[in-house]
Parts: C-alpha cells; sequence; structure tokens
C-alpha cells in the first residue's frame, strides 16, 4: 500500500504560493495512492519549466527531468525499453505545445501507451510571463506584440491530440480536485497515448485565466451527457474557441499502441533481452561467399 | 604474376550499376582475390551519372585507384566520362545501343542486351552478359565464372543459373571473335588468387553486426544518406533478434528515445549524418548530464548544410568533438575500414557502459559504402561489458549519482525494485534530485573530468605504420588510411624514408605514441579529407605540437594513393 509518507517531496516547492501546480501535485499524489500499483515500476518524466519540477517534489518516484519540448521523445524511449513502467509525462503548454508540438502530434499518431498530462497556464512562467502558445488571442505579455497582445489563436491541445490519433483525450482543471484525480487515474490505467489538458492559473504573471476566472468558466462534459465514443463530437468541442472551458473526458476509445506494432520480446522486456551471438555468427557465414 | 584490375562501371541511376559491380566483385571474390569497391552516386533516384569501380587484386587492398582498366559504360555519359582516366591499353565495353560514333581502338561496343534477351529471354541478363564481355578480355578462364555464377545464382534454381552462364557464355565467345583490342591483362593461365576472404561488407554493414552483437536493443534514426544502410540492416534483423527500432520524426527524438531508452537499462544507438547530429546536440549534452550511455553514429558527408549528400568528407571532427554547451567527458572513434567498424562497434558499447558517457562513431560516406572482402569475423570473441551495476534488491540510500573515487557511480534501472531511480538535466545532488549548490556543482564537475585518465587508458594509441624511423610521417585517421597507406608503401619502395601514424581513437586524445613520433620525425603531413585539418587543430590544441604540412581533399571525392604522391610531390617532399 503506498501512503502519503512515502510520496512525501524531497525538495522544498520552489512554485509561488497559490501556483495552480500545487492542485495537480496534489491530485497526483492521490491519483498514485488510490491506484496502488508498485511505485518502482513508474516513471515520472518531464521537460523544462516549473511543471516539469514536479519530480522533486514526489518522493520515492523514478523520475526523468529531461529538456524542454523533449520530455515525450525521451519518455517513449524509457516506456519501450521495459513496457511493465508506467510511465508519465509532466509538462507545460510552453514545452509540450511550443517546441514539443511535433513530438506530441506524432507521439498521438503512434498511440505511444504514456499518460501526459499537460500544466496549463498560458504563459511561460519560470521565464517571467511571456505568452504561451496556448495564450488567448490578445493576451498582452512582455513579449506579444503590442498593442494588440498575443495576435493569434492559441494551440488546442485537446483538439490535436484528437485529431493525431490519441485514444484518451481529457481537460482537468487544478482547482476542481475531486475529477482531475479521476482523470489522471484513468490516463494513467489507460494502454495508448492519453492526455490530460490540465487549467491551471499562474497567479504571478497571468491577470486573465486565474482561479476566480476558471471556476466561473468550466463547466463538465459528463454532466451535460457527452459521448465519449463520439469522436467528431469531441473535436467539435474541443475546436470551440471561447470563453467557456468543458472539463472531462472529451473521447475515449481502444486501439493497438505502439509497442504492438513493434519488435519487441514477447516474455520478456528489451532491458532484459539478450541478442543471441550464434545468431550474429550465422548472419556472417551466411554473407560469405 | 602481380594483378591490380580496376573496373569502373558507370550509367545513370536505376540502370542496373550496382548489380553488375555486384557480380563482377563476386566473381573475383570466389576465385580468390581481394577487392576494394567504391561507389560514386548522386542525390538522385533515376539518371544522371554514377559509377561503382571495383579494384581486384592478389594483394589486399584498402582504396581505389584514379586508373581504370576496364569500363563498362552504360549511358553515353559512362563512354565518356572516364576515357581520360583509362589505363594505356584499357577497353570500354558499351552496349551497341549506345550512341556513340567516335570509336577509337579502346571501344567495345557488344550486344549485351540484345544477346541477354534472345539467349537468356531478360534484359535484366545484361548484367551477365557484361561479365561475359568483361571476362573474355581479360582471358579469364570461363570455368572459373561459370563456378561464381553458379554460386551466386545456385539459391535461384538451376534455370537462373544455366540462363546467366548461357549469356555470359555467348557474349564470352563472341567477344573473342570480334574484339580486336587488347588488354594488357590477360589471365588465361589463372588457376585462382591467395586470398580466403570470402566475406564482403560495407562499413555500415560491419557496424550495424558490430552493434548486434554488443546486443543492442534500441535504435531510433531519421533516414540521412550516408548512415541509413545501417538503419535498414538493423531494422531487418529487429524481428529476429527483438531489437526495439523506430524512425522518428526528427533527430532531436531519435536521440531522446534512445537515451531514454538506455536509462531504462536498454543498449541504444542513433546514426545519422552532421546535419542530423546538428539536431541531437541538445541530448547529447543531455545525455552527458544525466550520465545516460549512448552511441552516436556519424556518417559524415561534405558541408555545411546539405552540403554533398552522397559523398565523402571527414569535416564533423571538431564539431562533434566540441558540440553542446558546457564540458564532459565523451568518446569519439573512426574506424578505418568495415573490419575495424565491428570491433569499435562493440567497443563503442562498453565504453559507454563502463563510463556512462557518449560515444560517437565517425565514418563516413567512402567508410560506409566502400565494400570489401575481409576474412570470417569471429564473434566468439566479442564481450559485453555494462560497467558499475548496483546491487539487486531494494536499498532506499541508493543514489544515482553518488561520488566515487573514479568519477562512475553504480547504475540501477526503472523498474528495479526498492531503489529510486532521478536523473535530471539540472545539475544535481548525487540522489538526482536538482540543486544550485556551488560546492555540489563542483563536485559533480570533478566526478565528469574524473573519468577522463580511464577513458584514456581504456582507448587504443596510434598505430605506427612502416619504418619506424622514417624522416617523413603521414598523419591519418579514420577512412583515410587506406588510400595513405599504399601511398606511404609505395613511396617506401621507391627509397622514400616515409611512414604513417594512424589514429582509431581520436578523442580523447592518447598522447605518448604521437608525443614519441613528432619527435622522431622530420616531416609530420597531416593526410586528412577536409579543409582545414582538423585533426591536426585537435593535436595542437592538446599537445601544443603542430604539423609541418597538410594534404587536405574537400571535393567530396575519396582519396587516392595516386593523389596524394601528387600532392606530395607540389608539396616538394618527394
Amino acid at each position: 500500500m503506498i501512503t502519503p509518507e512515502m510520496l512525501e517531496g524531497p525538495q522544498k516547492i520552489t512554485w509561488c504560493t497559490g501556483c495552480g501546480n500545487f492542485g495537480i501535485l496534489a491530485a497526483l499524489k492521490k491519483a498514485i495512492i488510490e491506484i496502488d500499483q508498485p511505485l518502482h515500476n513508474m516513471v515520472l518524466t518531464s521537460g523544462i519549466g516549473c511543471s516539469s519540477k514536479i519530480p522533486h517534489y514526489i518522493g520515492g518516484m523514478n523520475s526523468f527531468h529531461t529538456l524542454h519540448g523533449r520530455p515525450i521523445p525521451y519518455a517513449t524511449g524509457v516506456h519501450l525499453a521495459n513496457t511493465d513502467l508506467k510511465v508519465l509525462v509532466h509538462t507545460g503548454d510552453g514545452d509540450c505545445l511550443a517546441e514539443g508540438l511535433g513530438h506530441f502530434i506524432h507521439a498521438a499518431r503512434r498511440n505511444v501507451n504514456l499518460a501526459v498530462f499537460i500544466h496549463n497556464n498560458g504563459v511561460n512562467g519560470l521565464t517571467k510571463g511571456q505568452y504561451s502558445p496556448s495564450a488567448p488571442r490578445g493576451y498582452v505579455s512582455n513579449t506579444s506584440p503590442p498593442p494588440p497582445g498575443a495576435p493569434m489563436d492559441p494551440v488546442s491541445p485537446t483538439a490535436l491530440a484528437i485529431v493525431a490519433g490519441a485514444t484518451f483525450v481529457a481537460r482537468g482543471f487544478s482547482g476542481d480536485q475531486k475529477s482531475l484525480v479521476t482523470l489522471m487515474k484513468e490516463a494513467i490505467n489507460h494502454t495508448g497515448f492519453a492526455v490530460v489538458d490540465i487549467l491551471q492559473p499562474c497567479v504571478t504573471w497571468n491577470r486573465l485565466l486565474t482561479w476566480k476566472y476558471y471556476n466561473e468558466h468550466t463547466y463538465s462534459l459528463q454532466e451535460n451527457g457527452h459521448d465519449v465514443t463520439d469522436r467528431q463530437r469531441a473535436l467539435e468541442i474541443a475546436m470551440k474557441n471561447e470563453d467557456r472551458y468543458p472539463v472531462g473526458i472529451f473521447y475515449h476509445s481502444k486501439h493497438a499502441d505502439l509497442a504492438a506494432g513493434l519488435a519487441l520480446p514477447e516474455k520478456s522486456k528489451l532491458r532484459d533481452h539478450t541478442n543471441e551471438l550464434k545468431d550474429v555468427q550465422k548472419i556472417i557465414d551466411d554473407l560469405m561467399l | 604474376m602481380t594483378m591490380d584490375i580496376s573496373f569502373n562501371i558507370g550509367g545513370e541511376a536505376g540502370q542496373g550499376i550496382d548489380t553488375i559491380g555486384d557480380l563482377l566483385t563476386q566473381v573475383f571474390v570466389q576465385a580468390g582475390f581481394y577487392t576494394f569497391t567504391i561507389k560514386d552516386f548522386e542525390s538522385r533516384i533515376r539518371g544522371g551519372y554514377n559509377f561503382t569501380q571495383i579494384r581486384v587484386s592478389d594483394k589486399p587492398v584498402h582504396t581505389s585507384v584514379d586508373q581504370v582498366d576496364v569500363i563498362i559504360a552504360l549511358s553515353r555519359d559512362a563512354v565518356v566520362n572516364q576515357r581520360e582516366r583509362l589505363a594505356e591499353s584499357g577497353v570500354i565495353i558499351f552496349d551497341n545501343a549506345v550512341e556513340f560514333d567516335d570509336l577509337e581502338a579502346c571501344h567495345y561496343p557488344a550486344p549485351l542486351e540484345k544477346i541477354a534477351k534472345e539467349i537468356g529471354g531478360d534484359t535484366r541478363m545484361m548484367n551477365a552478359a557484361a561479365l561475359g564481355a568483361v571476362l573474355s578480355i581479360l582471358n579469364f578462364p570461363f570455368r572459373l565464372a561459370q563456378e561464381a555464377l553458379m554460386g551466386i545464382f545456385g539459391r535461384k534454381g538451376e534455370k537462373v543459373v544455366a540462363s546467366n552462364v548461357n549469356v555470359a557464355k555467348t557474349l564470352y565467345d563472341m567477344t573473342k571473335e570480334n574484339f580486336a583490342g587488347t588488354c594488357k591483362y590477360n589471365l588465361e593461365t589463372l588457376e585462382s588468387g591467395p586470398c580466403k576472404d570470402r566475406l564482403l561488407i560495407t562499413g555500415n554493414r560491419a557496424l550495424a553486426l558490430g552493434a548486434i552483437a554488443a546486443n543492442l536493443k534500441w535504435i531510433s534514426a531519421y533516414p540521412m544518406s550516408p548512415s541509413t544502410s545501417l538503419f535498414q540492416d538493423v531494422i531487418s534483423y529487429s524481428q529476429q533478434f527483438k531489437i526495439g527500432a523506430l524512425q522518428t520524426e526528427d533527430e532531436i527524438s531519435s536521440l531522446a528515445m534512445a537515451i531514454g531508452a538506455s536509462y531504462a537499462g536498454a543498449r541504444s544507438m542513433v546514426a545519422t549524418s552532421g546535419g542530423g547530429f546538428a539536431l541531437m546536440v541538445e541530448a547529447l549534452g543531455f545525455a552527458a548530464m544525466v550520465e545516460v550511455p549512448v552511441v552516436i553514429y556519424n556518417a559524415q558527408r561534405p558541408g555545411p548544410s546539405t552540403g554533398l549528400p552522397t559523398r565523402t568528407e571527414q569535416s564533423d571532427l571538431l564539431f562533434m568533438g566540441f558540440a553542446s554547451q558546457g564540458e564532459f567527458p565523451r568518446i569519439m572513434l573512426a574506424p578505418k575500414d568495415p573490419l575495424e567498424a565491428f570491433d569499435v562497434a562493440t567497443r563503442a558499447f562498453n565504453l559507454a557502459e563502463k563510463y556512462q558517457v557518449p560515444v560517437m562513431i565517425l565514418g563516413d560516406q567512402y567508410f560506409a559504402d566502400s565494400v570489401m572482402n575481409v576474412p570470417r569475423i569471429d564473434v566468439s570473441t566479442v564481450t559485453v561489458d555494462r560497467g558499475k551495476l548496483a546491487k539487486t534488491g531494494p536499498s532506499p540510500e541508493f543514489k544515482r549519482y553518488l561520488f566515487t573515487d573514479d568519477g562512475v557511480s553504480p547504475r540501477a534501472f526503472p523498474g528495479d525494485e526498492g531503489k529510486t531511480i532521478v536523473s535530471a538535466g539540472n545539475v544535481h545532488r548525487e540522489d538526482g534530485h536538482i540543486t544550485e549548490d556551488a560546492t555540489i556543482r563542483n563536485l559533480m564537475v570533478q566526478k565528469f573530468m574524473n573519468k577522463i585518465p580511464r577513458i584514456l587508458a581504456d582507448l587504443n594509441p596510434p598505430q605506427l605504420y612502416g619504418d619506424k624511423k622514417a624522416e617523413t610521417t603521414l598523419m591519418t585517421w579514420g577512412s583515410t588510411w587506406g588510400a595513405a597507406n599504399e601511398a606511404m608503401e609505395l613511396l617506401a619502395e621507391k627509397g622514400v624514408s616515409i611512414n604513417q601514424l594512424h589514429f582509431c581513437d581520436v578523442f580523447p586524445l592518447r598522447t605518448e605514441k604521437l608525443r614519441e613520433t613528432f619527435k622522431k620525425s622530420k616531416r609530420v603531413i597531416a593526410v586528412e579529407q577536409n579543409a582545414t585539418s582538423q585533426f591536426a587543430a585537435l593535436i595542437r590544441m592538446e599537445t601544443g605540437l603542430g604539423v609541418n604540412q597538410h594534404i587536405n581533399k574537400y571535393d567530396g571525392r575519396a582519396m587516392t594513393p595516386g593523389w596524394i604522391i601528387g600532392k606530395l610531390k607540389e608539396g616538394g617532399v618527394v
């Protein structure tokens, strides 16, 4: 059994007081406790940014804190070398939707078995508040062109994930712990590419997407009778670029994952598998004239 | 008699140059000769002008030469383009359907396609027809050709063998009657050559097989000439050996995935060329920071940018040696030929895991695509050294980056019960969690640097070839070994006091033998397939020693012994 004490963070948290990341960290811990699988078979990977510091704030977890935009390909390698592992990716909007967007699309297309949690706050927080790819049109920051602010529509990670082929696509809100824990659990237990876009206020830089704003502008998909198997409808909802944010599962389906299509060992895993030297010798001998 | 014949088979891409080349090579290998084949082609799928050049000798050969004895031309360009390289009494064979009227005594238009169709019933047997014509011109005993054809086509059944033999024999006899010219080689009395080496192999394939023997379990790559054939080879064996392999969206994710797989315990590599390596640079630094072993193969080609995609150069040495922000140990190995490549591949993985550093293999198009016959590779000597591994079983106090005397901390992998493996690209503590503490930063940098003396002791020193006391030294690394070695031997035979200092393990640099040679030699000449003598620059940086002269080639075409001797003459050395 996993206890909260086992998950106690090894380092002092550096996030700002009131940061939306606290809610995500709390939900992650709850999800791991409730899933109750051996901790040594879990790996938490992350990229760069406030969100990606999460491996240092949770104890007893294997972790791989990688490069900006790149956690998904690193996580893909970890997963395929040992498919017994549950591999989680914690990434931010600045991380996953800017430098990492190409990897995100291709990972969804491959339906690689990862659970990706996007800490989405519309800003690049750690570099001090520049607009991120998910900032709404017109969002004013220290790098957006004056006067109109961000001169483009935001990236929709849910819509892109659905189009690209992800098989579990959801949106959560850091302030709605109960449903966020459920979504994270489902994403982790899902076999295939699972994405949870997690709305999260940046209390220091983002004056627009605040706790109050999200509390007033989110609504539950499931309470409104959405059919999670309807991909077209899921996409329609995900593409709505308006100031009301549906929360819950957009789309959920079953498809063969990437590992099923690769030449991986059936009974063991790559990390424990050995190439037989006699077979290499046979190839060489067959090449001889 | 001494035999040293060069064949040049030229034509458009897609015309079957490789097939004729393969056939010819196999015939001579079966007959007991040493062969060395280079491929010279353009970056296009159809058309253009490409050639394969095969050198056949009764002595070991490791390079191509400038002069060709027999040209097999499949297009008009091919009839014309190599004319000035044709040896005295050489022959140019071409299909009589090729429009070419300026006939000289060396030209031999033959009905290759016609006979292939009439006798063999398939124009694809033009290869056998060309073979028949070539062998006839050389007076090569047909019996040997027949045996070789049986060996080559035997698996396809008697009918295929018989048709090919018939086509070849028809052209063989026809040529005897119709071709008035002569070739300086008359192999009529040939029994069989002295060579017992029956493994025809390229540098890329030898690396691939070496990697598999070294227990490669993960490869990710994005196709890029001239590295692609290695990736394809591994893929072709992946089902049999259960090797995880993925063509990724870019080289950034190739190396990222390989590092991820290695962090989780699988031996991993990537293959690319310079442009792809440019995209891998951030991941290279990450691998170094998290001390996750990985092998990176760069089949170099001329740059910058797209450069000459299908040609050769050694110009990424300094780029690879210094790529990434920050400072960390890395290892660079440059195999000289396919035989050494197999060994380099197995060493690369062991070095990477022993020292938990990135190991880079530097090939180039010449190394990657050239084919030679080597002795049977015996894999029984291959050992897998995974370096320091943590004891199995629970260990709550396990620290992935434990400070040790030699800078290497025992590894464990996620999935190992009772251990937590924490890795980060930030400066980190022994337990892997991030820190900005100045003392720990210093200790972590020293941990990196502590690895270098042991790495150096584990690398091979350079090899000195020829007279130890010679006045002049040719200094080479990687694939230019063959051309320089032959140039050195040719000159030494003529009484020139010359030797060759050659490096396979290029970085970190072992300097003992280097210093000794620089001391003894009056004149050290760097021979490099680049414009700026990058290896000589590296030596100056590491030792303060400067070479006396430079020979550089950067047109994308491989060096030949004759070209090097010409440059030595220009430089007043001989």
